[in-house]
Parts: structure tokens; sequence; C-alpha cells
């Protein structure tokens, strides 16, 4: 019965990791990433799909979620697109970021979709950091 | 002339500014699916994509089902998994709906306005008809919109243990705010 309480009571109050302390699993250019969705986004989620990737690339934009805030890295001669949300902890990292800036972010990578609204791919990232700027 | 050619232009100008479709990349969707025994299942997806065409009256969002964050690692796991969202296979939620009392909002002017959306929501592959009513705050070209509502996890054939347990809402709040540009 202990055992069991303890078992349920680590696994309710577990959280994420900081995204800092986690090991690369691929360190990737922006560019050529973005392509490897548009080319084959299957053979691309199977690879990247809820792994810790480090992505170099510079903002295309920066944009107010909520009361947060999302960086962009735009393809713009296709329009596709990664989008990194934040972790908590680091928010005031992404804050200041501005478009132009070369940097390297590291976050999990959720996966890449085709949105009919854009007509374009978007891979989505939780939980980023900015690594280096 | 020279002046009515430049109150022409102005307002072909202004007229199509007001027919463009506004989109954002950056709207959040909140998942409440939280019980009075359980705190835990209730996510984010801040990357979703929004979209308003106020000369259709359209409406529209697509969310990428894996970048619902929860705080809780464990449930971020479930929520994706087969018997739940099945997010390999149905990665995306989404949503087509009009508004339903258009002279209800002047996109043109500033303001705050009440409306009622209508439209198909789609997870995990069904759709359902979802009406709810919506705010619409016009402030020059940007279009903030905000929406609660809520879904029937049955209706998506989404079932489970913690659901019977009561430790998953059967009718989550889904709560949905964008500023579109």
């Amino acid at each position: 019965m202990l055992i069991g309480i303890a078992v349920y009571f680590y696994y309710a109050t577990r959280t994420h990791e900081d995204t800092a302390s986690l090991k690369i699993d691929y360190t990737v250019e922006a560019i050529p990433f973005i392509k490897e969705f548009e080319n084959d986004y299957k053979a691309a989620n199977k690879k990247y799909a809820e792994k810790i990737i480090a992505v170099k690339g510079r903002v295309t934009a920066t944009e107010p979620a909520d009361t947060t805030m999302n960086v962009k890295m735009a393809d713009t001669t296709t329009g596709s697109y990664i989008i990194f949300a934040f972790q908590n902890q680091h928010m005031a990292e992404a804050k200041g970021l501005k478009e132009g800036d070369e940097v390297v972010i590291k976050g999990s990578c959720s996966d890449g979709v085709y949105s009919e609204i854009l007509g374009t791919y978007f891979i989505s990232f939780k939980r980023s950091i900015v690594a280096t700027k | 002339m020279k002046r009515t050619f430049l109150s022409l232009a102005i307002a072909t100008i202004s007229m199509m500014a007001f027919a463009q479709k506004k989109t954002s990349t950056s709207a959040t969707i909140a998942f409440d699916a939280s019980t009075s025994i359980d705190d835990l299942p209730k996510a984010e997806n801040k990357t979703a994509i929004a979209a308003i065409e106020p000369e259709k009256n359209t409406v529209q969002f697509e969310a990428a089902i894996k970048n619902f964050a929860f705080a809780n690692p464990r449930i971020q796991e479930h929520f994706n998994q087969k018997g739940w969202l099945n997010s390999d296979e149905f990665p995306k939620a989404t949503f087509n709906g009009v508004i339903t009392n258009p002279f209800a909002v002047n996109f043109k002017k500033d303001g705050t306005y009440t409306v009622t959306v209508e439209g198909d929501l789609t997870i995990k592959g069904k759709t359902q008809k979802v009406n709810t009513p919506a705010t619409i705050v016009v402030s020059g070209s940007t279009v903030k919109t905000s929406a609660t509502f809520s879904v029937k996890l049955a209706d998506f054939d989404i079932d489970g243990s913690p659901v019977t347990a009561g430790k998953v809402s059967r009718e989550p709040k889904i709560t949905v705010t964008a500023e579109l540009n």
C-alpha cells in the first residue's frame, strides 16, 4: 500500500526537467531541417518527434502568445517554418531575441504538420531554451 | 482631381486590408480536463494556427496535438497514446467555422464585439459540431479573439479508466485565444 502511494506520488508530482540539462539528440541547421519535413514529413517525424534538438538559424519573427512569446525560423522561399514555445523559466531569454538574430535554440521537437490554412509545413517545439546567441 | 484620386486610392487600400485573411501562428489553445480529484490533466498549445476572413466570416484553427504541453510528463505521454488522442495517426486538431451573426461585428471599426461561431471541430478523425459565443476585439488592423467551450470526450471516441475513475473530466473545457494580423 505504502509503495503504491509512493509510486503514485512520484508520478503525480513529476515535472519536465529543465531542457538546459537534457542531452541533445540532434544538432541541425534550420533551413535543411525544414526541407527534410517538406521532402518527407513522415520520415522526418519518425526521426525527430519528441527528440531534443538544437536548431541553429536566424530568427525571422517573434510573436506574442498569450502572456508568453514564440520565436520563428522560416524558410522564406516556401513559407514553411519552425516555431519554438519556451520553457517558463527560460522565457526571459526568448523575450531578448529579435528578428535577424543568429541563435541556437534547443527544445523538444513535437512534430511537423502540414497546415491547410497556410499551405505550408510548420514544425513545433515545446519547452525550448536559447542555447547560444 | 488629384484629391479624388487620392481618396479613391485610400478607400481601395482600406477595403483590401479589410478583405484580407487575418492569421496567427501563435494562437493559444488551453485544454482543461482537471477534476476535483485530479488537477493534472490540463495543457496549453501556444503554436496553434488561426485565421479569420472578414469578408467571408470564416474562422479556422489548426493545432498540432503533440505540441500540447502538460506540466506532468506521464500525462503528456498518455495524452498522445493510441487510446487517447493517438497523435501519431491523427497529428492535428482542426476547426472550420463561420460567424453566424456577422452583423454583430464591424471589422472596420475598433471595438469589442460578441459573436456566435459555429463549425466543425475535428479531433482524432471524428468531426463534431461546435457552437460557441466568442469575443472579437478590433484594434486597428489587429483582431483579437477568444472563446471558451466544452467538448464531450466520448464524442471523439476518447475513453479510459481515468475518465471512469473521475480523474479526467468527461467534458474538458477548451479556451482559444488569438491575436491575428
